[in-house]
């Protein structure tokens, strides 16, 4: 331990201290969350290991599930929370300096509940660990994102080590090329689905650019919901500021957003392209988006953040929580939504119509693991938040 | 060292399904609708009962189009997914990380999960049975009874498959993709 402590400064610690925690409503209800979540990952892997992809209710129509969405969520907010830590130790902005340690470790352990899900989607991923070195692919956009996340975690880990040793100059090396290899890699994500010539909805440029967007968006909103845990709504002054300058450039990153969504539907109802038009159509037809993406996770946010002027923000908390869910329903539907027009549409069975729309709902043990990495997530942070100094950073 | 190629003649489709069976049989693909490595897509015909117009019904006998530029080889973090000598596009077991990808960028629905060996799974133009044997026709070709199905190399000016392309108008599907597919729709 002492030599571990000589790499990366610590709290002293014993088990014991790791499992108890002040026995406040809130804390008790996170504990049952967290256990709960865990033990439905748990069933969840165990399914998996049984029955194969055969636990899923993913076809050969919908190749791509829940589990899909959930990995790009958190690798989303991880991406995300990777900026917004940036923006004190890579770019000097001293409002936000006090946040860079909290936001980097909150970087750190989305990206590993997102490899968590990852892991039990991907059918072999030993195998592709061995062959992404022997055998690389380097025309496929997963290839990138999966290789650039693994140096970005890498980063990130060295950015963290030199930030919890107070060493400002090397975390803003390794900040820097932590948070240029993953926008790389987060934009190779958005690639992934842009690539795809034949899906008329989402190929081009405008996934691999809503993906940065939409992760700056999100790592605010998480910064919130970890700072109002952390402080139970009494913000110090020192973070005070820096909160109300992120919902500054929430309430603007929002507008922006809502301005690209409005010109992609736009420009993809124009002219009533078959398999693209039509897709929109029903896009604009489903609850997920209208309520999810749109109510949750853009206009209800930044209406409250707009009228009231960037000071409520204990009530930007809330909104936040509000806001991830939209996030959730954005990065689920846009893994449906690619996939929702069939390819094939004639019928290729007799008794049956040829396919209008391709369905897919989840099944109980994708959403086990899916919502389960929720429960990684959380009890990652909270050793990390027992481990570490994480408050300490206004250098 | 060949290019090989499909030429089909799909107006003389009956949708007796027997190439779907013998490439079943053949092949070893598993059991189960969604499990097919060849299809025939059908239309309804158009009308209403008593007045069906029974000539619109049409059938459209499909598989994995071959690409020269296949999206799914292009979009393989491994390279599972390849070319082999004769321009058939295969996969490679022992690479696959079953990621899904090529379904997604497949735009011809080609490819489907083989839950015993694990692995993306596509027609092969039987390069592992019927062309390893020897053989120079595919198992659909062979048990087709209306002779829909033509298939040979596409480099040799004197093959079946090079006259007919020479001599018949045709079409490939989703050609605008720019996937250059070489199966060929005799019109």
């Amino acid at each position: 331990m002492n030599f571990i402590k000589k790499i990366i400064p610590m709290r002293d610690f014993t088990l014991k201290s790791l499992m108890t925690f002040e026995k406040t409503p809130l804390n008790i209800l996170m504990f049952i969350l967290t256990v709960g979540l865990l033990g439905a990952f748990g069933w969840g892997v165990v399914e998996y290991l049984m029955h194969s992809h055969e636990a899923y209710n993913v076809t050969r129509q919908h190749p791509w599930g829940l589990l899909i969405a959930m990995y790009i969520f958190f690798v989303v907010s991880s991406t995300g929370l990777c900026i917004v830590g940036s923006l004190g130790d890579v770019f000097g902005f001293k409002d936000y300096m006090a946040m860079s340690k909290r936001a980097i470790l909150g970087s750190i352990v989305t990206i590993l509940a997102g490899f968590a899900v990852i892991a039990f989607e991907i059918g072999h991923p030993i195998t592709m660990l061995i062959y992404n070195v022997l055998s690389p692919g380097l025309t496929s956009a997963i290839w990138w994102m999966g290789t650039l996340y693994g140096i970005y975690l890498t980063f990130m880990i060295i950015e963290f080590i030199f930030l919890m040793r107070n060493d400002m100059k090397n975390a803003r090396i390794f900040g820097l090329t932590g948070l240029l290899v993953g926008l790389a890699a987060h934009s190779n994500l958005g690639g992934v689905f842009g690539f795809l010539n034949a899906r008329t909805i989402s190929n081009g440029v405008f996934y691999p650019t809503y993906f940065i967007l939409t992760a700056f968006i999100t790592g605010i909103y998480l910064t919130y919901l970890m700072y109002g845990f952390r402080y139970k709504m009494n913000f110090p002054e020192e973070i005070k500021k820096g909160l109300i300058g992120l919902a500054k450039i929430q309430t603007l990153l929002l507008a922006i957003l809502m301005f690209f969504e409005t010109w992609k539907m736009m420009t993809g109802i124009y002219g009533g392209m078959p398999g693209r038009a039509d897709v929109v159509e029903h896009i604009l037809h489903s609850g997920g988006f209208v309520y999810g993406e749109v109510l949750c996770g853009m206009l209800i946010p930044f209406i409250i953040m707009l009228t009231t002027k960037w000071k409520s923000l204990n009530l930007y908390v809330y909104a936040s929580f509000i806001g991830m869910i939209g996030i959730f329903f954005m990065r689920y539907d846009l893994v449906h939504d690619t996939q929702v027009k069939p390819l094939q549409m004639m019928k290729i069975t007799e008794y049956q119509l040829p396919p209008k729309w391709i369905e897919y709902f989840p099944s109980a043990a994708e959403f086990a693991i899916g919502f389960g990495a929720i429960g990684i997530f959380f009890m990652l942070y909270y050793f990390g938040q027992k481990m570490f100094d994480l408050d300490g950073g206004d250098h | 060292m060949a290019r090989y190629g499909m030429a089909l003649d799909y107006k003389n489709c009956i949708n007796c399904k027997a190439c779907e069976v013998a490439c079943k049989e053949e092949n070893g693909v598993e059991l189960g609708a969604e499990k097919h490595r060849i299809w025939v897509g059908g239309n309804n015909p158009e009308g209403a009962w008593p007045l069906l117009d029974m000539a619109s019904a049409s059938f459209l006998p499909s598989q994995c189009q071959q690409c020269e530029d296949a999206p799914c080889e292009e979009v393989c973090p491994t390279h599972a997914t390849y070319y082999d000598e004769n321009g058939v596009v295969r996969v490679d077991a022992d690479k696959c990380i079953l990621c899904s990808y090529c379904m997604n960028a497949c735009p011809y629905d080609a490819r489907y999960v083989d839950e015993r060996t694990m692995t993306i799974d596509k027609c092969t133009f039987c390069s592992d049975t019927r062309l390893a044997r020897g053989e120079m026709t595919t198992a659909c070709q062979a048990t087709c009874p209306t002779k829909v199905r033509t298939f040979g190399d596409l480099d040799d000016p004197e093959s079946e498959i090079s006259e007919l392309l020479r001599t018949r108008d045709h079409f490939s599907l989703k050609a605008h993709l720019g996937t250059k597919p070489k199966l060929f729709y005799l019109t």
